[in-house]
């Protein structure tokens, strides 16, 4: 089932045109390599879905349901999250207290809600159970890796029921086996029925992953296609523009 | 408890718990090197001398706290306590108010003058900085005006008593500054509103991205300071039975102090509410002790001008090289 459905998005931010006309659907259960160079509106893209920017024209469906969001609370109620390239962590916090930012766990004496920091540390052990990652629920944010960061941010989109995620840029600046357990976290959340859009520079992990690549070029879609019936060369021959369009 | 998580809270001492521990052992300093060289510093009434001033600045202190993790300032603190005392003197003397709802116009004034701070921040986008800078003068100013000067008695001793007295061998602003420390403690580490202090001083964007109100987190941290300069200009005057457009005069300084000895950032994210009532001793202590060496009040400033210049300069070498590496606000 097509669960979101991007039609004829163009942004523009002044005179810079950062989205042109992008037309591009995406069904529960299959990840989306997105894919461009620096600059090409790919996290613009993202945003516009996630509820951070506005689109200047085109429509989006979710669920076949036309839907505007002003702003991200109303994205995620509706089970779109997203994880930011910059990750949106905040480091003086714990790992359990990031992810459940907002959603704190609360026991209630009276009027006054105590957060329950046992609960939370629990329930987010289990969500880095699940994630094969070694991060300590207990453990302030600005003593972590790259690979555990990452853990967090996405950790946060487990709390909820998501029905899709966006990750930009998530395996940038992590080592190489921790490339791989988010990897393998982006296949966990595909089998459970969750529509995924991944944005990467490396070529090798978004077709690890991908069901289908994306390619964006100064704001236009110059792709969309399986990609078992693409190469990475044909990918980098697009981002670039030595093929103008696939 | 397991043998795991026994071993692993071994492990975790906090940078914040080692500051903490830092700034205990240099008070029992300096509280051992003034009651070794003075006659009269190791005494009870002066300990409650000591408690009583680190109390009236406490009060502030941990609101203050606040608006300083989530990256703001309020210097507007001293005139504000001035003024509020006067206000609530004005309308006693001046319009017959009962102490009770002179007492409650004053605290609204206060929650509503922090209300303009924060919305003049956050919809405004005037720096608080300079917005509590034209207060701090404003209010000295206006307060010299309408008084010219001169202090405003009022006589009631049952007001004076309870609230500028004692109460079991202690102060009652002593009892005041302790319930309020355990407040500010119990919402620093235990409830979302704590929480969402650091988190908007950790990471603005991400907090705003995330979905906390950030301007709504700003204001209620403005309106705690004002809120509570309003309630230690009606302490003051119990305690001097007057208003005095002079009092509390470089409070601001005192307090802002107190919260950066205690360990709390200058840039945010970072502070404890014990590391802040710990300051407010230490100011306290280090004010009464020059005194009993008989340095010249003047030349306790400029002490007490090197000891704030120094916390910064340990500060941000032991919490802020791991700490305020955090994005900049949008
Ligand atoms: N908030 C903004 N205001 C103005 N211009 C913007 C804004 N956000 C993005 N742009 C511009 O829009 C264009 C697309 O940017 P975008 O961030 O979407 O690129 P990207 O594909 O994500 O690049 P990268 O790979 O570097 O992350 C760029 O020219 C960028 O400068
Ligand atoms: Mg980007």
């Amino acid at each position: 089932m097509e669960i979101l459905e991007l039609n004829n998005i163009s942004k523009s931010f002044g005179a810079i045109k950062a989205l042109d006309n992008v037309t591009l659907s995406l069904r529960s259960g299959e990840v989306l390599g997105l894919m461009g160079d620096n600059g090409a509106g790919k996290s613009t893209l993202i945003k516009i879905i996630a509820g951070n920017f506005k689109q200047s024209s085109g429509t989006i469906n979710f669920e076949k349901q036309k839907v505007e969001f002003s702003k991200p609370m109303e994205a995620r109620d509706k089970g779109i999250e997203v994880v930011y390239q910059d990750l949106a962590l905040c480091d003086n916090l714990t790992a359990a207290s990031n992810i459940f930012l907002t959603r704190e766990i609360k026991r209630n004496f009276g009027l006054i809600k105590i957060i329950n920091f046992s609960e939370m540390f629990k329930r987010a052990k289990n969500i880095f159970k699940d994630l094969k990652s070694e991060t300590l629920p207990d453990e302030e944010v600005k003593m972590m890796s790259g690979g555990q960061r990452q853990a967090v941010a996405i950790g946060r989109t487990k709390l909820s029921k998501a029905k899709v995620v966006l990750l930009d840029e998530p395996t940038a600046a992590i080592s190489v086996r921790q490339v791989a357990e988010v990897l393998e976290l982006i296949k966990q959340l595909k089998n459970q029925g969750i529509a995924v859009v991944i944005i990467s520079h490396r070529m090798p992990d978004v077709f690890a992953v991908s069901d289908r690549i994306a390619v964006l070029r100064r704001g236009q879609l110059v792709a969309n296609k399986l990609a078992k019936e693409s190469s990475p060369e044909e990918v980098t021959a697009l981002i670039t523009g030595a093929i103008e369009k696939a | 408890m397991t043998e795991q998580t026994l071993e692993k809270n071994k492990k975790k001492i906090k940078i914040s718990n080692l500051h903490e521990i830092g700034l205990l052992i240099a008070l029992i300093l300096v509280l051992l090197l003034f009651s070794f060289t003075t006659e009269n510093f190791f005494t009870q009434r002066n300990f409650t001398s000591i408690l009583r001033s680190a109390s009236y600045v406490g009060l502030i202190a941990f609101p203050m706290t606040f608006v300083l993790i989530t990256r703001e300032i309020d210097i507007s603190v001293g005139p504000s306590v001035a003024w509020s005392g006067l206000f609530f003197v004005i309308l006693i003397k001046w319009y017959d108010f009962s102490y009770f709802s002179s007492a409650a116009i004053v605290i609204l004034w206060g929650i509503l003058l922090g209300y303009f701070i924060g919305i003049a921040r956050t919809k405004l986008f005037i720096p608080t900085f300079i917005t509590t800078l034209a207060l701090w003068s404003a209010l000295r100013g206006y307060s010299l005006f309408v008084t010219e000067g001169r202090p405003i008695a009022i006589s009631n001793k049952d007001f004076r008593y309870l609230f500028g007295g004692d109460i079991l061998g202690l102060p009652t602003v002593t009892w005041i500054m302790l319930g309020a420390f355990l407040v500010f403690w119990f919402a620093s580490k235990y409830t979302v509103t704590g929480t969402n202090f650091y988190a908007v001083g950790g990471n603005p964007k991400a907090a705003r991205n995330i979905g906390i109100n950030v301007d709504r987190v700003k204001i209620l941290a403005l309106v705690g300071t004002s809120l509570f300069s309003a309630i230690v200009g009606i302490l003051f005057v119990a305690r001097v039975s007057s208003g005095n457009a002079n009092l509390a005069d470089g409070m601001e300084f005192d307090v802002i102090a107190a919260v950066v000895v205690g360990g709390t950032a200058l840039g945010g994210a970072v502070g404890t509410m014990t590391g802040t009532l710990l300051g407010c001793v230490f100011i306290a202590m280090i004010s009464n002790g020059l005194i009993h060496w008989g340095i010249d009040p003047d030349l306790n400033k400029v002490v007490k001008g090197i000891i704030i210049f120094l916390a910064v300069v340990i500060n941000s070498n032991v919490t802020f090289k791991s700490n305020s590496g955090g994005p900049k606000e949008d």
